[in-house]
């Protein structure tokens, strides 16, 4: 947060004044909050829950919490950091509730935007090589949902949140050595899976 | 074989076999800058690390392009309007409170004011059922009950009250 502010004073400076304009109750200082981190968080949450349903409401029950705590956040730590740890409690708490029973759906990965018969009628002369890339993508993702939670947690922290691993470790609650070791289980546990499925492949 | 040539080969087996956890942390830029830098010394010199690593790599770039969800419709009108009702609820929760111990000073100044009443009117002796009511002790506490049962009672009547009235409006 320090660094932050140094590279970036006028960023830093801005978003503590949205924070503590939420912190005053003011309604639209939340909706711009909740505007801009609405895909990263929802996303994030996704990947934990796998079934959007559960995914849709935890990132409600997020933003209460937020407008619950905000008061007792502490300014000096990164906001990210901490609205991250709001919605990791509250996933850990809604996965200890379903604990025993049946693993959830699997989550449809499509982005919405692209699917490989769009991208084949574009005529683009990319369009083979990016469908193959959305072919590596899906089965990527594919693989990712197989993986335990804790698993999904630190990947999606740190490759499509580009998360520092001392932010990761703060997010989960858990020491640095852990999340290094989470971190290789996951790369290895994510490449056994994808093996698995293409025997005769290396790599992605 | 020279002293060095033996010593950095030694290097190599060890690290080789000692350092393949570090591959795909190194892919995840998990490493801090000492064991990076002993790891790509490494890989200059091993062809099978240096595989291994553009495997990883390939795979730190797939998880930074993994096809991304879409937000669910009217996700963020559902959530402002459970933002919106938790507020209200939470205003309404304050108000009862507020009103349950308002109500519960006035109720018990009221008390208060009845039991110096009924001390004149009585002369200070009113007993019932060998209980003498004018007695400090016996009137706070009967009164206390009774204070907190009325305010109570009416708190929760205004309080629907206001949150029937919120409907209507």
């Amino acid at each position: 947060m320090i660094l932050a502010a140094a590279m970036n004073p006028e960023a830093f400076s801005g978003a503590q004044d949205a924070i503590a304009r939420v912190r005053r109750g003011d309604p639209d200082a939340l909706t711009a909050m909740i505007l801009r981190y609405q895909h990263r968080l929802y996303r994030y949450l996704l990947r934990l829950a796998r079934e959007p349903a559960a995914a849709d409401d935890l990132f409600q029950q997020t933003w209460l919490r937020v407008m619950e705590k905000i008061g007792h956040y502490d300014a000096r730590r990164n906001f990210e950091s901490w609205l991250f740890s709001v919605a990791h409690n509250l996933a850990v708490d809604a996965w200890r509730g379903k604990r025993g029973e049946s693993r959830l759906d699997d989550v449809d990965a499509s982005d919405g935007r692209e699917s490989p018969g769009a991208l084949l009628r574009t005529g683009d002369p990319d369009a083979l090589e990016r469908l193959l890339d959305f072919e590596r993508g899906a089965v990527l993702a594919a693989c990712i949902q197989e993986l335990p939670v804790i698993h999904r947690e630190v990947l999606t922290l740190r490759f499509e949140e580009d998360m520092k691993l001392e932010e990761i470790a703060e997010v989960a609650g858990i020491p640095l050595s852990t999340v290094k070791s989470r971190l290789r289980r996951a790369l290895e546990g994510l490449r056994a899976a994808m093996d698995a499925r293409s025997p005769g492949r290396k790599g992605v | 074989m020279s002293e060095h040539e033996a010593s950095r080969q030694a290097f190599h087996q060890a690290f080789h076999q000692a350092g393949a956890d570090m591959l795909a942390l190194a892919a995840a830029g998990a490493l801090d800058a000492e064991e990076q830098r002993r790891l790509e010394e490494h890989a200059r010199e091993c062809p099978e690390c240096r595989r291994e690593l553009e495997i990883w790599s390939g795979y730190s770039q797939g998880l930074r392009r993994l096809p991304q969800p879409a937000i669910p419709a009217q996700l963020m009108e559902r959530t402002r309007t459970r933002l919106v009702q938790e507020r209200a609820a939470a205003a309404d929760r304050r108000w009862d409170e507020l009103m349950l111990g308002a109500l519960a000073l006035f109720a018990w100044t009221v008390g208060l004011t009845f039991w110096f009443v009924a001390r004149i009117v009585t002369g200070g002796e009113l007993v019932i059922m060998g209980a003498n009511l004018v007695r400090f002790g016996t009137w706070s506490a009967g009164s206390t009950v009774l204070v907190w049962l009325t305010a109570a009672v009416a708190a929760l009547a205004l309080g629907k009250r206001r949150r029937e009235l919120r409907r209507v409006l």
